[in-house]
């Protein structure tokens, strides 16, 4: 290309708009992070139970939870119709047999329609449990006391909970060595969908950021180095080009197949730094490596058909940005997507770069295979076709030739 | 070596050329020469494929340009009005690409861009970004980039627009240099005397369609024996019209009136009659026949730069 170092610049724009978006989301501000819907049904109503529900209300978690406390019907019934990341559900008796150290076991279901909201329910129950189960241990003794208090109907008084605290100390150096064994267990399923339950990725905020932002880079690229066709007309270097022993063809698939490599190479790049810089888990080759070709096709499909219809830069300037800017906002790459409300949320459907961001976080956050993206591969393919031919048509045809 | 029959070219509303017909013949310099928007941006971009006319056809050495471009377009030079170079490149790296898509490559690109650079005497600044060169450089570089491989016929859209006469005389030489070697050459210009000068055969484009063609001898015996006659002073004018009865006007109006005579011994009689109705002259001027005459005789109006 005529100009390396500016593209080299020009790649680097998204990757830079990407860890700023990562840094802003990821960094201490939590209150960025969606709500998240979780309902809690309470058949147990004993001290345990009580502590993992004030436990996901306070101060950090409540900015990031929305916990509805509910009946088991109703609780069944909002799950099946999606109007919650998840449930959990703490069983009859839960207090009393903890105490008596019994087998407890907490259900937690996930809504199968979203993918990583409950990923962080389930991170969190699970580490609220990891608590209680040591917790069961080390405060053996105390918890006798607890017990008998629990069992006498009524909250300690501030001399029987000093007395615990103290106990707890010996209790703490009692219980040194049993911190294996786990009473609790922790139970996942998915509603109306069992296959979805096993996955276990660690949740990582840059997972959940960088496809989106990524996307948005990845049109941005597309865009600017398509860019050079009417940047090239109007200074005349393109009709002279036209005017040389090549087709017009040639001229356009060339610089198509530019702006594919370019974009492409973009992503490489992204992708390895959100892996190796961020520890983003980039998911399974094939299904990475199929879902990339596709949104690279797309991006300079989607570019190419739109520069079909642009005839000077200053066209470019007021229409490119614009179109890029909605596609990504509705489609998540500015606000996270499951932060968007419902309407906004059945608008971003239609955008390309939902399911083009959607498939990079199943891939990242669930490990998803090929069939768990196939309608994201589906429709982000067929924009592909669907734009990369007429555009390339387009483009050929507005370079004014007459063969 | 090209053949031009009724190609016609619609933008919109307006008729860019509308039935424009000519031939040139190998080793021919053929001038197209006309004021701006007459139509021969259109015509040269018709030639080199740029555009297809609505209707009429094109042959280069036989071949229609509407059929098989390809082994016409390697044959073609183009050089266009607009300066069409990479500003961030160097004169002769817009050489060396610019050669490469004419299949040049290696020593014999190499070798062809020093070539037109030493021609056109940027030898010097060759490796300085054409962003830095003056207008003529530019234009020079310009001219090289359809030059450099080598082609039998030249389209050269006004390349001389806005430089200094030096570089207009360098430029002007290549191109004469190129036809001698029997290079087949079309120029547009709005430049009189480069029509005069350079030119073998011309032919006068106004609104889309040729309105004279041919030798600068044959343009100017067209405009006749006669001088043109242009005069200024106080008068009014219908008493204008009273004193030139029998003369053939061109253009007449309070002030100002031109004329064609074709004895010098009227322009003393006429004078004589203005002086004596109480009239002023300011400036007279003739002008014998030549292709300014012809111009102005056939498109009504002087060409100006
Ligand atoms: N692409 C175009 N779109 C619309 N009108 C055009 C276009 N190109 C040329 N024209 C019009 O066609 C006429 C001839 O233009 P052109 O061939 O450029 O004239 P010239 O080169 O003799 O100055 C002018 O009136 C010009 O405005
Ligand atoms: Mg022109």
């Amino acid at each position: 290309m005529k100009n390396p170092i500016a593209i080299f610049l020009m790649m680097l724009v998204p990757l830079i708009m990407t860890l700023l978006v990562g840094l802003v989301f990821g960094g201490q501000s939590e209150q960025k992070l969606p709500v998240i819907k979780v309902l809690f049904v309470d058949n147990d109503g004993g001290i345990i139970s009580g502590f993992l529900k004030n436990g996901m209300q306070q101060d950090t978690l409540a900015k990031m939870i929305d916990l509805k406390i509910v009946d088991a019907d109703a609780g069944k019934k909002l799950m099946e119709d999606g109007k919650a990341s998840a449930l959990i559900e703490i069983p009859e008796n839960f207090s009393r047999d903890f105490f008596d150290r019994k087998p407890v076991e907490i259900r937690l279901v996930k809504n199968p329609s979203e993918t990583f909201l409950p990923v962080i329910v389930e991170e969190m129950v699970k580490t609220m449990v990891v608590l209680l189960d040591r917790a069961a241990f080390v405060f053996a003794g105390p918890l006798d006391m607890a017990r008998v208090l629990f069992d006498s109907g009524r909250w300690p008084t501030g001399d029987e909970i000093k007395k615990i605290l103290e106990d707890s100390k010996n209790g703490i150096t009692l219980a040194g060595g049993y911190f294996s064994g786990s009473l609790i267990t922790f139970k996942t399923e998915t509603v109306s969908d069992p296959t979805d339950g096993k996955r276990d990725v660690e949740f990582n905020i840059f997972a959940f950021v960088i496809p989106g932002s990524m996307i948005f880079g990845l049109l941005f690229i597309s865009e600017i180095t398509l860019r050079d066709l009417v940047r090239e007309r109007g200074a005349g270097t393109l009709q002279r080009i036209l005017v040389a022993p090549l087709r017009g063809v040639h001229v356009v698939t060339g610089k198509v197949m530019v702006t594919f490599c370019i974009t492409a190479v973009t992503c490489i790049i992204i992708l390895v730094i959100s892996a190796i810089g961020f520890g983003v888990n980039i998911g399974r080759p094939l299904p990475l490596i199929v879902h990339f070709i596709g949104v690279i096709l797309m991006c300079t499909g989607l570019m190419s058909f739109f520069y079909g219809f642009i005839n000077s830069e200053r066209t470019a300037d007021a229409v490119m940005s614009v179109v890029i800017i909605i596609m990504a906002l509705f489609g998540g790459s500015l606000i996270p997507f499951e932060q968007l409300n419902d309407t906004l949320q059945a608008i971003g459907r239609f955008s390309p770069v939902y399911w083009a961001g959607d498939g990079f976080k199943q891939i990242f956050l669930m490990n998803a295979g090929l069939a768990d993206i196939a309608m994201h591969l589906v429709i982000v393919y067929s924009i592909a076709v669907a734009t990369l031919l007429p555009g390339g048509i387009l483009l050929e045809k507005k370079l004014g030739r007459g063969d | 070596m090209i053949e031009v029959s009724e190609i016609r070219k619609t933008f919109g509303s307006v008729k860019a050329v509308d039935g424009i017909n000519f031939h040139v013949k190998k080793g021919e310099i053929y001038g197209l020469l006309g004021p701006n928007g007459a139509g021969k941006t259109t015509t040269i971009s018709m030639i080199s494929g740029l555009l297809k006319p609505d209707s009429g056809s094109i042959t280069v050495a036989g071949i229609d340009i509407g059929g098989k471009s390809g082994q016409i377009r390697k044959r073609l030079g183009v050089i266009p009005q607009e300066i069409a170079l990479y500003d961030e490149l160097s004169g002769r790296e817009n050489l060396h690409f610019w050669g490469s898509l004419y299949g040049l490559s290696g020593k014999k690109l190499r070798e062809a861009a020093d070539r037109m650079l030493e021609l056109v005497n940027l030898t010097e600044r060759a490796n300085d970004n054409v962003r830095d060169y003056s207008g003529g450089m530019k234009r020079r570089v310009n001219l090289c980039a359809g030059l450099i491989h080598d082609p039998d016929l030249i389209l050269l859209d006004e390349p001389t627009l806005g430089i200094d006469p030096q570089a207009r005389a360098s430029i002007l030489k290549i191109i004469r240099d190129e036809a001698t070697s029997g290079k087949t050459v079309i120029y547009t210009t709005h430049y009189l005397e480069e029509a005069e000068n350079l030119c073998d055969r011309i032919a006068i484009i106004d609104r889309g369609t040729i309105h004279a063609e041919g030798t600068l001898r044959e343009l100017t015996e067209l405009a006749g024996e006669e001088d043109v006659v242009t005069l200024t002073g106080n008068f009014k004018s219908g008493v204008t019209k009273e004193i030139l009865s029998g003369l053939r006007i061109d253009h007449l109006e309070d002030g100002m009136v031109r004329f064609y005579v074709s004895e010098r011994e009227t322009i003393g009689m006429v004078l004589n009659k203005f002086f004596n109705s109480g009239v002023s002259i300011e400036n007279v001027s003739i002008k014998e026949p030549s292709l300014e005459s012809v111009f102005l005789r056939i498109t009504g109006y002087e060409l100006r730069d």
